[in-house]
């Protein structure tokens, strides 16, 4: 009897040491995009809103604090609610990424990916433009690289910037929706950056409240090769085409 | 009149003219009870998404546009979901470059929204206090026949 109840518990302890069914989960890929006006550059008609042509070399970035979150309700950023987390998933570590390096072709760049992310869909994503201690960017969260034309003038350029700042963004808004992970396979988010929130953009109106907002390209034009531009008040951070909430650090 | 929308209409008022805060050139957008939805468009310096394109998704395939089409003059579009499809619809609005997406719930009748569900997934927690109940029992069951028959013995 002794052995038959020894059996029993040894059998238990076994049953013990089989793992429980994994949960469904797929991999999470986070990508960032300049979109055309950083890989193409500010071509006409789309020049900067003082009539500037620009082109990139590089438009470097440093990001970290890359979440994406399951919200329910879907957050709105336009609310100045917090999220309401359901699942979240943290891309660690700091990601200096080339925005000048995608085409037309591959526009998005490639940042990182979480593997083993729950499935569900995922309709929200902050992340964090930080100053890079070491690196191309040396102390700075952004610089930009590139070639300015107007008028026969021509001009190479630095633009930086040490500003740090937050964003976080509802769903992904532009051609298809992003976000949806099944199990065993794979979605993609991305954290999208509007330039023409600096520069402006000469084929919109002078009063458009982007215009408006943007410096436009003539602070940059006197002739020193490195600039430093404050980015407050212009939300480059997007989700595809949808704002973001920005806190400054 | 459909009975299917939850927010009421000052949603949209409030969403449109208070209790927002102003981004540069971002896109705002709220919907309305009317024979069908009215969904209302428009930038934060109140101008409308005039000819803004629009893309309904239904519940049941939320990757696969449901109605395509345009938003009028005043930044709006109706449009009556098939309510055979509970769950959230979502809208999108998009124009230069500039959108947003708003969720709209829709049930059937007067059915309520669901709470949300639990996961089927066990939190490791969970599976920590049901892995300690399952060891405390087993050793209780062992010790409870063990002490049963050991008094038998002694008994005898």
């Amino acid at each position: 009897m002794k052995k038959s109840i020894l059996v029993c518990i040894i059998f238990a302890f076994l049953g013990l040491l089989i793992p429980a069914p994994a949960s469904a989960s797929g991999t999470l890929t986070f990508f960032a995009n300049g979109e055309e006006l950083i890989t193409e550059g500010f071509l006409p008609p789309k020049q900067t809103k003082d009539g500037w042509t620009l082109t990139f070399d590089h438009a470097f970035v440093a990001l970290s604090h890359i979440t994406a979150y399951q919200t329910d309700p879907p957050y709105d950023p336009h609310s100045g609610q917090p999220l309401s987390t359901k699942e979240k998933v943290v891309l660690d570590g700091v990601y200096v990424v080339d925005l000048a390096r995608g085409s037309d072709q591959i526009l998005p760049v490639f940042v990182g990916e979480a593997a083993d992310a729950p499935t569900g869909h995922y309709n929200a994503i902050s992340w964090r433009v930080v100053a890079d201690k070491g690196g191309i960017l040396s102390g700075y969260s952004m610089l930009l690289i590139g070639k300015a034309e107007k008028d026969g003038q021509k001009i190479q350029f630095q633009i930086r910037t040490a500003e740090e700042a937050t964003y976080t963004c509802g769903e992904f808004v532009g051609d298809e929706r992003k976000g949806f992970l099944r199990e065993g396979e794979a979605a993609n988010l991305e954290m999208t950056f509007h330039f023409d929130h600096v520069f402006g953009r000469a084929d919109k109106e002078a009063d458009d409240p982007m215009n408006t907002g943007a410096v436009g390209f003539a602070p940059f034009a006197d002739g020193a090769k490195v600039h430093e531009i404050t980015l407050q008040g212009m939300h480059i951070g997007h989700a595809g085409e949808g704002h973001c909430a920005v806190q400054w650090h | 009149m459909i009975k299917s929308i939850f927010f009421p209409a000052f949603y949209l008022a409030c969403y449109l003219f208070g209790a927002v805060n102003v981004y540069a050139h971002g896109v705002v957008a709220g919907y309305t009870e009317v024979p069908g939805i009215k969904i209302a468009a428009q930038y934060d310096n109140g101008s409308p998404l005039a000819g803004g394109e629009i893309t309904v998704f239904a519940a049941d395939k939320p990757t696969t546009p449901w109605r395509r089409s345009t938003l009028d003059d005043q930044g709006e579009f109706v449009f009556v979901p098939d309510h055979s499809i509970v769950g959230t619809w979502s809208v999108q609005v998009r124009q230069s470059g500039h959108g947003t997406m708003i969720h709209i719930p829709i049930i059937e009748g007067e059915v309520g929204p669901q709470e949300d569900a639990p996961s089927g997934a066990l939190t490791p927690l969970q599976k920590g206090v049901i892995a300690v109940c399952v060891v405390w029992g087993s050793i209780g069951t062992a010790l409870f026949f063990s002490r049963r028959k050991h008094e038998k013995h002694t008994a005898l």
